[in-house]
C-alpha cells in the first residue's frame, strides 16, 4: 500500500496541475454560461439566465453558419492534403540523389508559427503587387484580371484552404512516408512471383499494410483542422463579410470583440461537446479498423 | 543499356520532385528578399525576384522601433519557462505512468491525452476571466501557465512512450537491489533517456514558441509574444511589408533550428508515439 501511495506522488505535481487548470475553468466557464455577464457593461445587474445563452446559441444563424463551415473546410484540407500527401510519399519512397535534404525541408513548414505561415501569404495573396497573381494572370494567363485573393467574398475561404494544404501536406507526406517505410519487402516478393505488378501490388499491398499510418494521419489532421484560427485570423478576420467565419473565430469575435463573455462561454461549450464526441468517435472508429 | 522510356520517366520524376522543391521553398525566398528589398522593390509589378538594392533598414526599423526584438525575447522567456516547468513536472508523472503501479493507467493515460486535442478556444473564455480575476491578464506566469495545459499531456505522453521502451529489468534488479523510486529515477532512468528528454524538451519550446491565440487574448503591452507583434503591424495604414518581414524571419530561425536537431524523431513526436518515423 505504501508504495502504490508513493507512485502517486510521482503522478500528482503534473496531474494536479492539468486538473487544476482545466476543471476550475470548465466549471467556471459553466458558471459563466447561465448568467448574463458582459464585459463591457459593468453595470449590468448580474442574474442567473438558465438556458438562454444556449437556446439563442442554437438560433444563431451565423454561428451554424460559423460551425457548417468549419466541416467544410476539414472535409476539403483533410481530403485534399491526404491525396497529395500519398502521392509525394509514394515519390519519396524510392532512393534518388538528394532525397533526405528534400525529406528534411518538407519537415518546416508544419512546424513554424502558423502566424508566420500567414503573414508570408498575405504578402504572396496580395492582389497587386503578389507573386501570384503574377504567375496566375501574366505567365499563366488562367484569369483577365488581378484575383482578390482574400477580400473577395468567393475566394477568401478557398485561399485559406489553399494556404492550410501548403503547410500540412509536407506533414501528411512524412506520416505516410514513415508509414511506408515499414513496410517489410516480403509480401511484395510474395506478390511478384504470382505474377502481380503494378497498381495491383499498391491497392492489394500496399494500401492495407499503409492503413495504421493512413489512420492515424487522418486523425491527427482533422482534429487540428478543427482548431482552425491563427490563418483566418491573419489573412482575412473572418471577412469580407462572415466567408470565411470559422467557429474558433466566431467565439473569440463575440467574446473578445463584442465582450458578451456569457454567449462566448456557451458557444464555447458547445464546440467543447462536439469535439469531444468528434475526437471519441474518431478514435473508435481508428482503434477498430486498426483491429481487423 | 537503359531504354528510351526509362530515361523520361528518371526526368519526369526529377522535375516532379523539383517541382514539389518550388512549391515549398519559395515562399521562404519570398520571405527572405523581402526583407533585404527596399520599398521601391517591395510596391512593384510584376514582382521584383532577384532584387538588387538590398538594404537592412527593416531589420532596424522592425527589430528596434517596430518592437520585433521585445517581441523574440518575450517569446523567448515564456518558451524557455514554460518548457522548464512542463519537464519538471512530466519526467516523474510519465517514470510513474510507465514504470510504478497506478490503478487505472490506461484510462489515465487517455484523459492526459484528451486533454491536449481540445480546441484551445473552448478553454479561452474560462482562461480569460480567470487570470482578469487574479489580475495575472499580460503578465509572464498567465502564459506560461496557460501552456502548460497542452504541452503537459504531450511531454507525458511521449516520456511515457520512451520509459516503456526501456528494458523493464534495468528498473526490477535497481529494485532488488534496495534503491529508492526516486533514486532509480535520477540515477537510472534519467541517464538512460537524456536524449529523450531533450526531445521533448524541444517540442515544447516550438509549441510555446508558435502559439498565438493564447498570446493574443492574455497579453496586453506590458507581455509581447512575437506572434503577436506580427499581426499588430498589419493593420496600420501604412503596412511595412519588409520590416514585418524581417521580424517574422527572425522570429522563424529558432524554430528551423530545433526542427532541423529534431529531425529524426519529429513523425514519432507529432504522431504521440503512434507512428515510428
Amino acid at each position: 500500500m505504501r508504495n502504490l501511495n508513493s507512485s502517486y506522488l510521482f503522478l500528482a505535481p503534473a496531474l494536479l496541475t492539468i486538473i487544476l487548470l482545466t476543471i476550475f475553468p470548465l466549471i467556471y466557464s459553466l458558471y459563466l454560461s447561465f448568467i448574463n455577464y458582459e464585459l463591457g457593461r459593468p453595470h449590468l445587474e448580474i442574474r442567473f439566465v438558465g438556458l438562454d445563452n444556449f437556446i439563442s446559441a442554437i438560433k444563431d444563424v451565423r454561428f451554424l453558419q460559423a460551425l457548417i463551415r468549419t466541416f467544410i473546410f476539414i472535409a476539403c484540407v483533410v481530403t485534399t492534403e491526404f491525396v497529395l500527401g500519398l502521392v509525394l510519399a509514394l515519390a519519396l519512397n524510392r532512393e534518388f540523389r538528394g532525397r533526405s535534404i528534400v525529406v528534411t525541408l518538407l519537415t518546416i513548414p508544419f512546424m513554424i508559427a502558423p502566424v508566420a505561415v500567414g503573414f508570408l501569404w498575405w504578402t504572396i495573396l496580395d492582389a497587386n503587387y503578389g507573386p501570384l497573381n503574377h504567375l496566375v494572370v501574366d505567365i499563366l494567363r488562367l484569369s483577365p484580371k488581378n484575383v482578390a485573393w482574400t477580400a473577395d467574398p468567393n475566394v477568401a475561404f478557398f485561399s485559406i484552404i489553399l494556404v492550410d494544404i501548403w503547410q500540412y501536406t509536407p506533414f501528411m507526406t512524412l506520416i505516410l512516408l514513415a508509414g511506408l517505410r515499414s513496410i517489410p519487402v516480403e509480401p511484395y516478393e510474395a506478390a511478384i512471383v504470382d505474377g502481380a505488378t503494378g497498381f495491383s501490388l499498391f491497392r492489394h499491398i500496399t494500401l492495407p499494410l499503409l492503413k495504421p499510418a493512413i489512420l492515424v494521419a487522418i486523425l491527427i489532421r482533422v482534429i487540428d483542422s478543427f482548431k482552425i484560427y491563427d490563418l483566418v485570423y491573419l489573412l482575412t478576420y473572418g471577412g469580407p463579410g462572415t466567408s470565411t467565419e470559422v467557429a474558433s473565430f466566431y467565439i473569440y469575435l463575440r467574446g473578445f470583440k463584442h465582450f458578451r463573455i456569457s454567449y462566448a462561454a456557451a458557444l464555447s461549450y458547445i464546440i467543447l461537446i462536439i469535439s469531444a464526441i468528434l475526437i471519441t468517435l474518431l478514435i473508435n472508429i481508428v482503434r477498430r479498423m486498426g483491429r481487423r | 543499356m537503359r531504354s528510351r522510356t526509362n530515361i523520361i520517366k528518371e526526368v519526369l520524376f526529377y522535375a516532379f520532385i523539383a517541382v514539389v522543391c518550388l512549391v515549398f521553398l519559395f515562399p521562404f525566398y519570398w520571405l527572405i528578399i523581402t526583407s533585404f528589398k527596399i520599398e521601391l522593390d517591395i510596391f512593384h509589378y510584376p514582382p521584383v525576384y532577384f532584387p538588387m538594392r538590398l538594404t537592412d533598414w527593416n531589420y532596424r526599423t522592425g527589430l528596434i522601433d517596430l518592437w520585433g526584438l521585445k517581441g523574440i525575447t518575450d517569446s523567448f522567456i515564456i518558451s524557455s519557462l514554460n518548457t522548464l516547468f512542463v519537464m519538471a513536472l512530466s519526467l516523474p508523472a510519465a517514470y510513474a505512468l510507465a514504470l510504478l503501479p497506478i490503478r487505472g493507467r490506461n484510462s489515465l493515460l487517455n484523459y492526459i491525452l484528451s486533454q491536449r486535442m481540445l480546441p484551445p478556444i473552448a478553454a479561452a473564455i474560462p482562461f480569460f476571466v480567470l487570470w482578469n480575476s487574479i489580475g495575472w491578464l499580460d503578465t509572464y506566469q498567465a502564459l506560461i501557465l496557460t501552456y502548460s495545459v497542452f504541452n503537459l499531456p504531450f511531454a507525458i505522453w511521449l516520456l511515457t512512450s520512451y520509459i516503456q521502451e526501456l528494458p523493464r529489468e534495468v528498473y526490477e534488479s535497481a529494485l532488488v537491489d534496495g534503491a529508492s523510486r526516486i533514486n532509480i529515477l535520477r540515477h537510472i532512468i534519467v541517464p538512460l533517456i537524456k536524449p529523450s528528454i531533450a526531445i521533448a524538451a524541444l517540442f515544447t519550446f516550438i509549441f510555446s514558441w508558435n502559439e498565438f491565440l493564447f498570446a493574443l487574448l492574455l497579453t496586453r503591452s506590458h507581455v509581447r509574444p512575437f506572434t503577436v507583434i506580427i499581426p499588430s503591424l498589419i493593420g496600420g495604414h501604412v503596412i511595412l511589408w519588409g520590416a514585418i518581414a524581417a521580424v517574422t524571419l527572425v522570429g522563424l530561425i529558432p524554430t528551423v533550428i530545433l526542427v532541423l536537431m529534431l529531425q529524426r524523431h519529429l513523425i514519432r513526436g507529432l504522431t504521440f508515439g503512434a507512428i515510428k518515423g
